[in-house]
């Protein structure tokens, strides 16, 4: 007992102490919280106020005025407001969707609302209306020489012309087949995308007012364009799901990703487990250890120390990750999405798919000399770890068809399935679960017995790489 | 006391090949017995079996009193041919380590381990990775994860292999140190001088089955030597040589020596008194049989015409013997 217990503890060290764990596997959720951090940050600087006029050359003569319109600051105000107001709207909305209490809507739109501040604050515009008789080359060459950052140009100097747009009259008023033509729209280099969008879209929209008051059918029916505005608007549905229980809000994109995740979290916790364990024993034996630990260890005592250790080391990844992820919900206050009791489930199901994994990986390791005769025999463990991926969809999809219902009860996959069906939208039936825990128990069992005589056999053989028969008959012989 | 290894109709077989083929042994406890054979001979296989590495397929073995050395293993040291160490490991940590495994508590074992370290000149690359090591010092500190533990029975299969003769010095003085601490040895080698120079029982395996079982006074008692080595004071004595009772052929070997086969039968002493008796000689010397040459008679006996001397000889370069 102390001896599988020393194996497991130098199994478990010389695992988490290199660089390779360190970085990959410890350093990886801390790096992809540094990036995510600096892509926030970012994103939250404010880029350099730009000062400037844009250039209108209206040929149409119907629409200069609603630009400018809809650039005064007054404008500017009143869309701001809208735009908070409708994102307060849409939070409340989502939020009930996913069932959000309301702090955390305020919290959500109180995020939105920054970035529409930061948005918005970043442009100060002027609308300079140009005759159609202009010289547009000529406008066109002095834009292509402008440099539009303050910082490069001399001081006191008036603010530079960052855009010249031309609305054709074709623009408000069609053509005999009900063609309209587009509007151009010529920037300066160096111009924010962000906001050459803004201008591209405050011209559209005073183009379509104008085509709007400009339609004599309209105008005697005495809407406005903002009535007709509120008219197209397409309309968003409001889905919930019948259950026995009652209704329950659809949560949309969820309901496929906490599947993901808890699937995601056992494969790769059990894989890192089962990988590392591969490759220990393969070097024992190719580094003709194994003997010498054969003289203090029995060929039992040895495999279960070192599954034990790797599974110290899967629980420290699975731990580490989990309790990443459940941090993260405790502080966005996410918590109630999810069922602590997942949590046990997956614990549980961890030790299942790491101790079938982990006895194939053990039976593998112990047959072949090198690592590259590895390959050719992990074709069964290929399979246990690709299925989930494909079984992902159509099982989150439909957590309780009989598909799924029989999937949960193959040994080796089931701990994966049933992952994937707990964390679904629908309620598991209660029996199914301990059913499913108990053919995975049995199939430990079954896994490691025919493991552990591989292994004793096994370990001590050099040379050409057993084929399954011969690793039958190595199960049979001892 | 009762032996410290006994095994009767020992037999293993892997697939067609019969490894092992009723073997029946007795190693007293206390001996330092020496398993030689050629490659193949079934030593490795018999070891393991001792070992309970591998299983025989029928026959009985005790070991230490006990039916198998699972029970004993911490009594054990055991030395394997496939011998190996963990790369990365330091490589006191990797003697602590073992010394754990073999039932040591932890501040005991590191003593001990730094005591051997010390011992055998490796006190200063403790710290230092498996893999840096030299050959040699990694064939040091497989014997000290062999010995760690202080063991009864040690068991060294190929001990001498890939050491250079330095190092093959020191080893035999360990075990020779082992043995007068009282412990069983039992060690298998194919290089039949370390054999004869070390043990006091030799067990000959040929094709997995046993063909002498004795202890070194036995062995020069049962092959009488039939060679005798003369140098005369006048060098041109070969014929009055040749003329002695019971000598059948004198070879002249270096400037001024003879080497004289006798008859069988002859009685060495005698042939000895004889010579003495014939020519003023500067040496006269009755040369043992070497444990080769009783180990090809008895090949040759069972009817088997096909081993070689050279088989008995691999790796010559490395395991010519060195003198003390």
């Amino acid at each position: 007992m102390l001896k599988t217990f020393y194996v497991a503890w130098r199994e478990f060290t010389s695992t988490i102490w290199t660089k390779g764990f360190i970085i990959g596997v410890l350093m990886t959720p801390l790096i992809m919280l540094v990036v995510a951090g600096a892509i926030a940050l970012t994103k939250n600087l404010k880029g350099p106020r730009l000062i400037g006029s844009i250039a209108v050359i209206d040929e149409s003569g119907r629409v200069a005025q609603g630009i400018k319109t809809r650039f005064s600051p007054e404008f500017l105000k009143s869309e701001k407001e809208q735009l908070v107001k409708s994102v307060d709207q849409t939070a409340k909305e989502g939020a009930d969707k996913i069932g959000l209490s309301e702090d955390q809507a305020a919290m959500a739109s109180g995020i939105a609302k920054d970035a529409i501040n930061n948005a918005l604050s970043k442009a100060d515009l002027t609308i300079e209306e140009l005759p159609p008789t202009i010289d547009l080359a000529a406008a066109k060459a002095a834009l292509a020489a402008i440099d539009i950052h303050e910082k490069n140009r001399p001081e006191g100097s008036p603010p530079p012309r960052v855009a010249i747009a031309v609305v054709p009259a074709g623009a408000v008023t069609p053509s005999a087949e009900g063609v309209y033509t587009k509007f151009e729209l010529f920037t300066a280099q160096k111009l924010d995308f962000e906001i050459q969008g803004r201008i591209e879209n405050k011209i559209a929209a005073a183009i379509v007012d104008a085509r709007i008051t400009s339609d004599d059918r309209i105008q005697r029916s005495g809407l406005t364009p903002e009535d007709i505005r509120a008219l197209v608007k397409e309309p968003d549905a409001n889905t919930a799901t019948l259950t026995k229980e009652g209704e329950k809000k659809n949560a949309g994109a969820a309901q496929f990703l906490l599947p993901m995740a808890f699937m995601l979290l056992l494969l790769m916790s059990v894989m890192t487990g089962g990988q590392y364990l591969l490759t220990s024993t393969v070097e024992e034996k190719s580094s003709r250890v194994m003997e010498v630990l054969l003289s203090a260890v029995s060929p039992a005592q040895l495999m279960i120390g070192k599954i034990v250790g790797q599974m110290c080391v899967g629980l420290v990844i699975l731990t580490l990750y989990s309790g990443v992820a459940v941090a993260s919900l405790i502080v966005f206050s996410f918590m109630h999405v999810l069922d602590p009791i997942l949590l046990v489930y997956l614990f549980i199901f961890f030790f299942i798919a790491f101790f079938i994994i982990a006895s194939m990986m053990a039976a593998v390791g112990s047959a072949v000399s090198e690592m590259r005769e590895a390959q050719t025999m992990m074709t069964p463990i290929m399979v246990i770890i690709m299925l989930p991926w494909l079984l992902w969809m159509p099982i989150s999809r439909a957590p309780n068809s009989l598909f799924s219902t029989i999937m949960s009860f193959v040994p080796g996959i089931n701990p994966f399935v049933m992952m994937i069906r707990l964390t679904g939208s629908e309620p598991t039936p209660t029996w199914q679960i301990p059913v499913s825990i108990l053919v995975g128990l049995i199939s430990v069992v079954i896994c490691a017995w025919g493991a552990s005589k591989i292994f004793r056999i096994g370990v001590l053989m050099y040379g050409k790489p057993p084929n399954v028969r011969t690793l039958i008959k190595w199960i049979r012989m001892a | 006391m009762p032996d410290a290894i006994v095994t009767r109709r020992l037999t293993k077989t892997f697939g067609p090949k019969l490894a092992v083929n009723s073997l029946d042994l007795n190693i007293p406890t206390g001996s330092i017995c020496g398993v030689i054979g050629p490659n193949g001979a079934g030593k490795t296989t018999t070891i393991r079996m001792i070992m309970s590495i591998i299983f025989p397929d029928s026959g009985e073995l005790s070991v230490l009193g006990k039916a198998s050395a699972v029970e004993s293993k911490d009594r054990i040291g055991y030395l394997p041919e496939e011998r190996g160490l963990y790369k990365k490991m330091k490589v006191f940590s990797f003697l602590t380590y073992l010394a754990k495994l073999k039932g040591i508590d932890s501040p005991a074992a590191s003593t001990k381990v730094a005591n051997w370290l010390a011992r055998v000149g490796l006190g200063d690359v403790a710290r230092k990775k498996c893999e840096e090591l030299s050959k040699g010092m990694q064939q040091k500190v497989q014997f000290i994860a062999a010995v760690i533990h202080e063991p009864d029975l040690l068991i060294l299969d190929e001990v001498f292999s890939g050491l250079d003769p330095v190092n093959r010095l020191l080893i035999r003085e360990l075990i020779d140190e082992q043995h007068r601490d009282g412990r069983t040895i039992l060690f298998s080698t194919h290089a039949m001088y370390e054999a004869e120079q070390l043990c006091d029982r030799i067990l000959m395996i040929h094709r997995g089955q046993k063909v002498l079982d004795a202890t070194m006074p036995e062995i020069y008692a049962r092959f009488d030597p039939r060679t005798m080595l003369v140098q005369p004071i006048h060098p041109d004595a070969a014929d009055s040589l040749r003329a002695i009772d019971g000598v059948i052929a004198v070879d002249p070997v270096d400037i001024d020596s003879f080497e004289l086969k006798l008859r069988d039968g002859t009685d060495p002493i005698d042939a000895v008194r004889r010579v003495a008796m014939a020519i003023p000689a500067r040496r006269i010397e009755l040369k043992r049989t070497s444990l080769e040459d009783v180990f090809i008679d008895l090949v040759q006996a069972t009817g088997d015409q096909t081993i070689k001397r050279e088989d008995l000889r691999t790796n010559t370069t490395l395991e010519q013997p060195v003198h003390a």
